[in-house]
């Protein structure tokens, strides 16, 4: 009892302290760090055009419009509690290029670059209107259900049916920067994070200077009572899919052997028993012309084969279907502009026996790689794989594809794109093709194209070089092995068990 | 109550093999390799085997558990038990040695590899060993101007290269993880710190396929800036990372 007394005390005095730090915050010190750290996004004068600013989607903040995305004051509240900007600052914000800066910076000097920051849109006092958590509904099947049915109605139109971002409107915010609905099977691309308080706040005071508007305010004819919110939040915490986490260390895509024909179709079933392995997706930023703004930011690989054939089926979360020549697809793009979705995987033509690789991007002139890249099509003309060779950047040379037995068919479907890449595992062209082999480390790369986005020829996503491994069926003698020698033991504790009692 | 031989046997093993494990592992933080651990353990059992059984009636001692297991009748239930258990570990560890692994190969590289005396880029050639950054004078003899040049090497880190190398110049840029080999952190002690200012113009100049083969440049995913920045460029971002880690770049001593 006295313990848990005494860590009540030190609580309320932590609480109070934090808060007192918070009112006493000191702008001097605040400006001198934020000169330091801030200014290169944010820049001098807080208005977020610091150098790095045309560079990032979402861009940095413009401190003074005083408006902050996210915050737990009500939706006619200008003001952010002082700790949702702390928050901010101490823990970043994923898939955003702010960083947490707890690591570096004291507390204290935190609180001092809130009470910075402030200054520029010379906010002051205290915020009146607070959200209120204290009606929550428990995630239950019963609140996800009926929270389903109301972000169907609600929520769809830019978030996609479900929940991939994928409802292919083109947002803008208040600066005219494109935003994208976030895509809530990914809980680690929320902002905050997806916990259900956090998406209720969202829901509930809506994100300032975006189109995410709020769901409280009475004026709207898409108004939500709380306990409605609340299930809203349930089901959207709920989407978050866990077979598309990325696992750190995970580098290997396993394909699995199978005795009879491969998956022919991007939606058959069968996909699911084969392993899946998911990447990173990043922008290219090494060689001209680089480009920094994705939409898109993780893949997903999985793969079979047999005696002839592998086939590798690509899963990634593409907001839009980009086809040239389709109005529709014009109007959510970014320019009006539409390229053709894609995504290439990258091989070396020879497996490497030792460590040396072709270089990541594209190959070199000593180790040549084969580039197996797929495109969605345009209103005219249908998808279509071609097979590339290069030996660096800018040296590639085409191919033919149905000479070699490269095949690949996409499927989109509410804001994924699945693509299956089938050849054969040899080819008559053993100096040009890469030979799959089993049992053999294979180094892969991936690239991936998103057309609405403006991503033609260098600008894309990519990865860096991973790993195909062709799984040898385990053989007969890893499961007899193990059961030989445990009866052996066996028998030799019973022989031994034997002796020694005829001996006594 | 007195205890066995045996126990005591399997106790002073045990202590031998918890004074590695903690000394090396958690008091000086460097574990033992395991196979050299194996062997260790493998001389320790024979010698303590060795001392417990150097008499006869120590021997007879020492296995008098054992024999009673075996031999006693009544205890024809422990016995099984044990056998079952001993049969099924031994399974369990032949499948461990005999199961396919799938781990990826280990790739080695050396970071900060020897550089060639003489490196070629911007089609000039120049000699790492008197290469100066021709701004550092300025640090004396005209600090303001100094403090300029700094600002403008800001302005190109964070056009350039923050993506990767991040913020607070520590390797975590918010494109950092999805490159292998990760981004260098300048923050650490073991990187500028520990280098010469012509070895960083080196570095960025000619980027990864500028690396010599130890360093598998392959795999780095530094761009080659000559074709992206100017000579003065890269000698105003070197003073940058210099100014905002607050580490001092190596120089050849002056006599």
């Amino acid at each position: 009892m006295k313990i848990k007394n005494s860590i009540l005390v030190v609580l309320a005095i932590l609480m109070v302290s934090s808060t007192a730090m918070a009112a006493q915050g000191d702008k001097e010190n605040g400006k001198k760090i934020y000169e330091k750290r801030c200014v290169w996004c944010h820049s001098k004068d807080g208005t977020g055009n610091g150098p790095a600013a045309p560079f990032l989607n979402p861009p940095p903040r413009d401190f003074t419009s005083g408006m902050y995305k996210f915050k737990t004051t009500q939706f006619d509240e200008i003001l952010p509690n002082d700790e949702n900007i702390f928050r901010m600052i101490a823990d970043g914000m994923p898939d955003s290029s702010m960083p947490g800066w707890k690591d570096i910076l004291k507390e204290k000097e935190m609180w001092d670059l809130v009470a910075f920051i402030k200054t520029f849109a010379g906010l002051e006092g205290k915020p009146k209107k607070q959200i209120d958590f204290s009606k929550q509904v428990k995630s239950s099947k019963e609140s996800i259900e009926r929270g389903k049915k109301l972000f169907i109605d609600r929520c769809s139109e830019c978030h996609g049916e479900e929940g991939r971002g994928d409802g292919g409107k083109k947002l803008k915010d208040d600066w005219e920067a494109r935003t994208w609905p976030r895509n809530l099977s990914k809980p680690w691309s929320f902002r905050v994070n997806n916990d259900p308080k956090e998406i209720f706040a969202r829901i509930t005071a809506g994100i300032a200077g975006t189109q995410m508007p709020s769901f409280a305010d009475p004026a709207s004819k898409k108004k939500l009572s709380d306990e409605e919110r609340w299930d809203v939040a349930n089901y959207a915490a709920s989407l978050a899919d866990a077979s598309k986490t990325i696992k750190e260390g995970s580098t290997v895509v396993k394909a699995k052997r199978v005795s009879g024909s491969l998956p022919e179709k991007a939606d058959d079933p069968k996909w699911q028993e084969a392993e899946p392995t998911n990447f990173y997706l990043i922008p290219q930023i090494i060689a001209k012309e680089r480009f920094f703004t994705p939409s898109n930011n993780s893949i997903r690989a999985r793969a079979f084969y047999n005696d002839k054939e592998i086939a590798i089926l690509l899963e990634w979360d593409d907001r839009t279907k980009s086809i040239p020549g389709d109005e529709k697809a014009a109007e959510v793009s970014l320019d009006g502009q539409v390229f053709e979705d894609g995504a290439a995987m990258q091989f070396p033509v020879t497996i490497p026996e030792e460590m040396e690789k072709p270089y990541f991007g594209m190959g070199d002139a000593a180790k040549p790689v084969n580039m197996w890249y797929w495109k969605s099509g345009t209103k005219d003309a249908p998808q279509a794989v071609k097979l590339l060779n290069a030996t660096g950047f800018d040296k590639k040379e085409e191919r033919n594809a149905a000479k070699a037995g490269l095949k690949a068919e996409g499927v989109y479907n509410k804001g994924t794109w699945r693509v299956v890449m089938k050849r054969p595992i040899t080819t008559s062209e053993k100096d040009k093709d890469i030979q799959f082999v089993e049992g053999k480390f294979i180094p892969l790369a991936f690239a991936v194209w998103d057309g609405t986005n403006s991503e033609k020829g260098s600008k894309h996503t990519m990865t860096t070089w991973y790993w195909l491994f062709l799984k040898p069926e385990a053989g007969v003698y890893v499961y007899a092995m193990p059961v030989i020698v445990a009866l052996l033991v066996l028998g030799g504790c019973i022989l031994t068990a034997r002796n020694s009692q005829k001996k006594g | 109550m007195k205890i066995s031989r045996l126990l005591l046997a399997v106790i002073v093993i045990g202590i031998f093999y918890s004074f590695f494990k903690i000394f090396f592992g958690i008091i000086l933080k460097q574990p033992i390799p395991g196979s050299l651990f194996t062997m260790y353990m493998f001389f320790i059992i024979i010698g303590v085997l060795l001392v417990f059984s150097f008499t006869e009636q120590g021997a007879k001692e020492l296995m008098s558990p054992i024999k009673d297991l075996l031999e006693n009748p009544e205890k024809m239930m422990m016995r099984n038990v044990v056998f079952g258990i001993v049969t099924i570990f031994a399974g369990f560890i032949t499948y461990q040695q005999v199961k396919p692994s799938f781990e990826a190969p280990l790739e080695l590289r050396t970071i900060h590899p020897a550089p060639p005396s003489n490196i070629s880029a911007y089609n000039k050639s120049y000699n790492l060993l008197t290469l100066e950054n021709p701004f550092m004078k300025y640090k004396k003899e005209d600090p303001e101007k100094f403090k300029q040049l700094i600002y403008e090497g800001g302005e190109v880190y964070f056009k350039n290269c923050f993506y990767c190398h991040g913020d607070k110049l520590d390797g975590k840029g918010h494109y950092a993880h999805g490159f292998n080999p990760l981004p260098a952190n300048f923050m650490d002690v073991g990187t500028i710190a520990q280098l010469q200012e012509s070895y960083l113009f080196w570095r960025i100049a000619t980027g990864g396929p500028g690396l010599p083969k130890e360093a598998a440049p392959w795999l780095s995913s530094m761009p080659v800036w000559q074709n992206f920045l100017s000579e003065e460029e890269i000698w105003k971002v070197i003073l940058f990372l210099y100014d905002y880690t607050g580490y001092v770049p190596r120089s050849w001593e002056k006599h």
